[in-house]
């Protein structure tokens, strides 16, 4: 934390060095918070750049009340409720249902040894299948369940960043389980 | 407590994010609840699924496409930077001529002129036959 203030400050006094570092140590993980919410590699790669630009141009606006990653991530965030709105007048949607062999494949994997497992992770279609199971969440619960399950934040950093309280983080990542279960109920059918 | 308290709290548990106290009569209703044991089971589940996701990287060159973008952004005219900053003036503007012209038109819908009244006078078949008349009599002197 302490060294991201450093960075920024330095970068404010005009060192571009100092920017390059913070965005190849924060790259993958404003990549990877974007792609699991829209669900796309092209458009989480632009909006990465955009949240990236916005830090260069708006860094003298970050006052360090919160640590440097919680102002990164509420950018993050900021963006992608833009960027899902501007899509949805667009009406460009994904597909969200499974279809049977995606569900008999995830069912087997999570049957399978921890061994099996590494080998399945490589395959992309897994990759795929849960990522369908995010994109079919409304907005506000795919963020929370991107920063939960995907960024591992604590409940206080969350409502730092989506600015609510912690009963709603609470709440809401009930909510968005409750969501998902229904979705992954196929899990569940058999051999409880 | 509730069962639905209870499964808002298995969330929370799933996440250690409760306090012993709140632990403690979770525990303690697992005890005795199917249904909420199940549902934390139905959790732990799907906490594995995302637990199978992985992280990817960016596209290639990233930093070396952002830095040129960063480039060009500084080439781009003042005018496209400062536009957005008098949006939101213009907008107001806007309103308060709009709210001008509507009480001036209101005023004219509740209060007619009177001049409406000579015009529709002067559309009056029988005025412009005499109005011809005079004129011929003005050029050609009295008919008849």
């Amino acid at each position: 934390m302490e060294e991201d203030f450093e960075l920024l400050a330095k970068f404010k006094k005009g060192d571009q060095q100092a920017f390059e570092l913070l965005v190849r140590k924060y790259k993958t993980t404003v990549f990877n918070t974007i792609y699991s919410i829209m669900g796309n590699a092209q458009e989480a790669d632009d909006t990465a750049q955009e949240v990236f630009l916005k830090v260069y141009t708006k860094a003298d606006s970050f006052k360090g009340e919160s640590s440097f990653s919680t102002w990164l991530y509420r950018i993050t965030i900021n963006r992608c409720v833009d960027e899902l709105r501007r899509r949805k007048n667009k009406i460009i949607s994904y597909e969200t249902e499974f279809n049977q062999e995606e569900k008999l494949k995830l069912k087997d994997v999570l049957a399978s040894k921890e061994r099996d497992i590494t080998e399945e992770l490589r395959k992309n279609e897994l990759q795929d299948i849960i990522q369908k199971a995010i994109n079919s969440l409304p907005e506000k619960y795919r963020i929370i369940i991107t920063l939960k399950e995907m960024e591992g934040l604590s409940y206080i950093e969350i409502s730092q960043i989506m600015k609510i309280s912690l009963a709603k983080v609470k709440i809401w990542l009930f909510r968005a389980r409750q969501k998902l279960k229904g979705k992954l109920a196929f899990l569940y059918s058999q051999g409880e | 407590m509730s069962c639905k308290k209870f499964k808002i709290l298995l969330s929370a548990y799933l996440d250690q994010e409760i306090t012993q106290d709140e632990e403690k009569k979770l525990l303690n209703h697992l005890k005795t609840c199917l249904d909420c044991a199940r549902e934390l089971k139905y959790l732990k589940q799907m906490k594995r699924v995302f637990l199978l996701k992985e992280r990817k990287e960016p596209q290639e060159f990233f930093e070396t496409r952002l830095f040129a973008r960063i480039k060009n952004k500084g080439k781009q005219p003042i005018r496209r930077v400062y536009f957005p900053v008098f949006r939101k003036s213009i907008l107001v503007i806007l309103i308060f001529f709009l709210l001008i012209v509507g009480l001036v038109n209101y005023k004219k819908f509740f209060y007619p002129r009177p001049t409406e009244v000579i015009s529709d006078l002067l559309i009056d078949t029988q005025l412009e036959e005499n109005f011809e008349e005079e004129l011929l009599e003005i050029y050609y002197g009295p008919l008849g």
